[in-house]
This record gives C-alpha cells, structure tokens and sequence, in this order.
C-alpha cells in the first residue's frame, strides 16, 4: 500500500478525572482519496478519535501522520487550515453572508480578493446553490439543507486534502439527507478527498465509506474493511450485532441505480395525441403511461381511464410522478421510493431531471439474489477445501 | 413667573447644563465599557473569577451615590474627576454582566466551526464571539447609561456639573417659587436626555449588529 493521507499511531486519550481512557491505543490508516467511516455504538470514542486528527482533542499519547508528515506537536490552528470540518450543527457563522462563511478560510490564508471571490462562486456551484442567489443571505434564510451544503462548500474552499466530518447529515430530516448523501458521493467522485466520516448509523457507513472501522469502546477497532466485506463476513459477533439483521437487504445500499441495467417504460411527450398514447398503453401492457415535458422530465403517471377524460390539460390529469430518485442512489433508496408509489416502480434522473429509466420490483429481487450468490460464493471459497461442501441450491 | 416663562429666560443655561451632564455621562460610560469588557472577555471562561467580579461589581452598585461622592472627594478633591471616576464604578456590573452572559450565550458549535478552520484564540473572540455578543454587550452599554443619567444629576454635590447643579439649587430655596421652577426644569431634561439617549443607543445597535442575527 502507498504511504496513506492520515496515519493514526498508538493514540490514547484519557479525560480528566475518568477511569478509563475515551480512546486507547489506536492505530489506524487512511487511504487517500477515501471516505473512512468511524461507526460504532454511542461513547465508543470514534468522535474523540476524529477530533484528535485536526487536534481540536489534543491525544494523551500516540502520534498523528498527515501526508506522512508527523503532526502531533505542529501549530494547531496551521495544521486545521489543511483539514476542512463540518459538524453536525454546521455551525456556520450566523452573523457572516454565505459568502463570507465560504471565504474564511481562505482570507485567513491571505489569498487574492479577487481569488477568493472566484473560488467562493466555484464552491457554491458546487454543492448546487447558485452564487447569485445564495451569495449574499444570511446562514438563517436558509433552510437546514441548504445550510448543510453550505457547510460542505466552506470546508472545502480552500482546497483541504482531508476533511473531517462528524454526523454531518444527522440534523436534517431523512428525504433530505438521502439526497444530501447521493449529492455528496457524486461530489467525492470529482473531488477525491480523503474524508473521515463519523456516524452511528450502520446504514449511512455502508452507503458512504468506501472502508468502515467499526468501533466498540475506548474506541477498539471491531473490523476495519471495505462494506461488502464488513457485511458478508462479519469479524465476530459484536459486529454481526452491530450490522443487524437483514444484511442482505442492507447490501441494497452498496449499488447505485447508475450500476444497473434499467428499465425502459412507455413514455408519452406533453404535446402527443390521447388516442395515440392509449394505443401506446394497451401495446405495452403496463398500468400508465409516463409523461414527460420538453425537457424530457418526468411530470405525470397516465392510466387508461385518466387519458379517456378530455376535460382536463394532461398535465392536471393522472397521478402526481412521486417516486424519483437520482442515479446516485441506491437501490435501498429507490426500493424506499417505490413502497410508497402507486405504480409500483421508481423513475431514474439524470443530474437534469431527465428520464433514464424506471426500477421496478424485479431488477431488486435479481440485485438481491446476484449479491446472496456472490457472498455464498466467497464464504465457500473461505471455507476452502477443508469443508468440501456441496452447494445443494433449492 | 410660571415654568414656561422661566423656561423661556433660562433656555441657554439648561441646554449647557444638559450638555455637561450628557458628557459626565458618556465618559464614564466609555470607560466603564473598556474596563467592563475587558473584564467580561477575561473572566466569562473562568467561573471562578467571573463570580468574583460579578460579585465586587454588584457591590459597587449598592454603594449609596452620595456615600461614594463623597469618599472619592475625599481622596480626589471637588470637580468633575471624582464623579466621573464613581459613575464608573456604577457603570460596571451592567456590562460585565451582559458581556458574559453574551459571550456564553454563543452557540457552541459555531465555535468549535471557527477552531476547526485554524482561527486562534484572539481571531475567534474577536472576528466570530464578539460580534455574536455585540447586542447584549450593547444592551448592558445601554442600561448602564439610563442608570448613570439618573445617578450623575447628585454629582453636583461635589462640583461634579450637569442637571443636578439646579437641583440642588432648588433644595437650597425649598418654598420659593423659584424653587419648583428650578426643580422641574431639571427632571424634564434629565427625562428628555434619558429619552434621547436611549434612542440613539437604538439606532446604534441597528446600525452596528449583523443583519444576520437582527
């Protein structure tokens, strides 16, 4: 392995006037360009571990590499410069504009004006808020995922290696922090940062990391290793407890839509003629008709009966296209999307909106069934030769 | 001679003497504000030193004025200086107190945002706490002026200067129709200037807190 982004070695904390120490004797590598998930149960130390990477906890022992460079005893306020942070409560800074917000660490870096102006504008595009309309408010226009991405935007301004992040969706309502997550990894895709990741849901770990330590407490290392691995063999019971039960449902969250061969259904453009689409419908066997505008986005469902109604424009007639997911979500997500449609399938979105394409129940069910195989495969081939077992198969 | 008559005649002498008097008033404060914030930025992370001067600053106030005019001519001799130095002391409590209880009343988590991006001690005070605090400071910056108006009027005792020179005026002619005359065009502009004071303290904190936490 290449020399990692953050070496944690040895570290201990012990607090004032506790027993036992919050973190003990941890070591532990992060790849770069890798989002690292810290999960464990409340108390396990994994908040105080990541706190001693940008040494806002300052470790009682042990060292801490950056760039293989050893940080523990540089200037903390120049090492946290070189490390973005964004905390559950974002805490941007209310009495600063978003730009202001976005540029403060870069004009404490002393960067041209004219730089930083540009670079905010950049950021801001980014995480999907346009510059001109964002620009200028104040942390409390802005509703609880706008501020998140803002906060997203501010600890990457001034182009950190590495960013921190604790529990960084965990105050946003859950539709919401499903598509700041999507959003999130596409960013990862273009940005490739190293990220330490704190949570306690085993479920938001499996989706983001690319590599998961499960802590258990005084922040012991259960398994550290990549989310498939984590969930097809689980080290020992503490982690299979920790995982839960449905781990093969929970494997729905490691495949994106984008990775899937998707459905096409019969679609009809805004300005088409009913009869024709009738036609459509009765040829292709399904329930409704989806109708898309100009811009190819999808707007309603059309069942037989609602297209034989002339009275209403189509766009006012059928049933309101709910369930939509982008192709950064995973198939957990579009599973969550389609239990709630009436049509029984989720439609897939470029960045655009544009239809893709739909998922149904049955790419699920294959997806399900592909993942339980290929686990099954590499649990036999652990087992080896030594249990020579039969796949008997149903 | 009815008031407005008197008011009439004397018009130039009550608009200097309420001048003097909002001077006294706006020094002491100034200085009180220095002194009390550099008191309530030293002490609000330290419990125990930040009782301490709540506590000496809260027994300044209980001080009778006439007490504390009194020992500071003593030590001073009569003018404008002793006055000035006792209002101070009555200015404290009131923004220490409020400086405090701003700076603690910082949401945590913007701190600990500001730390994590590299700002030191001094940067995160000055550019991120200060300015979040700035209303409630200014608020007890207010209240120890309205509280100073009232108390500077007995600094006259000891040729202080301001409003209270008339007051006492009149306690020396009590009965004479002069008397009230004096009496009443003094409580009207201690009024007027508590009034105008207030108001510009106002606009002061409109003009100088974020639009972001207004």
């Amino acid at each position: 392995m290449t020399e990692p982004m953050i070496r944690l070695d040895r570290l201990t904390k012990r607090f004032p006037r506790q027993a036992i120490p919050a973190v003990e004797d941890l070591s532990l590598d992060v790849p770069e360009g890798e989002i690292v998930i810290l999960v464990g149960p409340s108390g396990c130390g994994k908040t105080t571990t990541m706190k001693m990477v940008n040494r806002i906890i300052e470790p009682t022992s042990g060292r801490i590499e950056l760039q293989g460079e050893d940080v523990t005893d540089a200037n903390p306020d120049q090492l946290r410069r070189r490390i973005g942070y964004v905390i559950q409560q974002i805490g941007l800074f209310p009495h600063l504009t978003i730009s202001d917000n976005v540029a403060t660490v870069p004009r404490m870096l002393k960067w041209p004006s004219g730089r930083i102006d540009a670079r905010v504008d950049e950021m801001l595009e980014l995480v999907g808020l346009d510059p001109s309309l964002f620009r200028d408010r104040y942390p409390k226009q802005l509703s609880g995922g706008q501020r998140q991405r803002v906060g997203v935007a501010r600890a990457l301004a001034a182009d950190p290696p590495v960013m921190l992040m604790d529990e960084p969706f965990g105050a946003i309502d859950p539709i919401t922090r499903e598509r700041l997550q999507n959003e999130f990894l596409r960013l990862q895709e273009e940005i490739r940062k190293t990220i330490v990741f704190v949570t306690h849901d085993i479920d938001e770990a499996i989706k983001m990391g690319d590599r998961i330590a499960i802590l258990r407490d005084r922040a012991q290392i259960a398994q550290y290793d990549t989310p498939e691995q984590i969930l097809s063999s689980p080290a020992d019971g503490f982690v299979e407890d920790f995982i839960g039960s449905g781990a093969s449902l929970k494997r729905l969250n490691l495949v994106r839509a984008r990775d899937y061969h998707l459905s096409e259904w019969p679609t009809a453009d805004s300005d088409g003629d009913r009869g024709e689409m009738l036609a459509d419908l009765r040829r292709a066997g399904k329930g409704a008709l989806l109708l898309l505008d100009a811009q190819r986005r999808p707007i309603r469902w059309l069942r037989a009966r609602d297209l034989q109604r002339a009275d209403e424009p189509l766009d006012r007639i059928g049933l309101e296209v709910r369930a939509v997911v982008s192709r950064q979500a995973t198939l957990a997500d579009a599973l969550n999307e389609m239990l709630e449609s009436r049509i029984g399938s989720t439609v897939v979105v470029d960045g655009r909106g544009a239809y893709l394409g739909t998922i149904d129940i049955d790419i699920i069910m294959a997806a399900v069934d592909t993942m339980r195989h290929s686990a099954r495969e590499a649990s036999l081939a652990e087992l080896g030769d030594e249990h020579d077992r039969q796949d008997t198969g149903a | 001679m009815d008031f407005f008559t008197y008011l009439g005649g004397n018009y130039n002498d009550l608009l200097e003497q309420t001048l003097e008097h909002a001077l006294i008033v706006l020094v002491s404060v100034a200085i009180g504000s220095v002194i009390g914030l550099a008191l309530g930025v030293l002490t609000y992370r330290r419990p125990r030193q930040r009782t301490l001067v709540l506590s000496v600053t809260g027994v300044f106030l209980t001080i009778p004025s006439l007490a504390l005019f009194s020992v500071m001519v003593s030590i001073l001799g009569l003018g404008t200086q002793p006055v000035i130095i006792a209002l101070t002391m009555y200015s404290l409590l009131p923004i220490v107190r409020n400086t405090v209880t701003g700076l603690l009343g910082v949401d945590q988590a913007v701190v600990e945002s500001a730390q994590g991006m590299g700002m030191g001690r001094w940067q995160r005070l000055r550019r991120i706490e200060l300015p979040l605090a700035w209303p409630v400071i200014l608020t007890g910056i207010r209240v120890s002026t309205m509280v100073l108006v009232g108390i500077a009027a007995i600094g006259a005792i000891v040729n202080g200067g301001g409003l209270g020179q008339d007051i006492f005026a009149a306690l020396a002619r009590v009965g004479s129709p002069a008397a009230l005359n004096l009496a009443l065009g003094a409580f009207f502009a201690i009024i007027l200037l508590g009034a105008v004071l207030d108001a510009l303290f106002l606009l002061l904190s409109r003009a100088t807190t974020s639009r972001g936490i207004r």
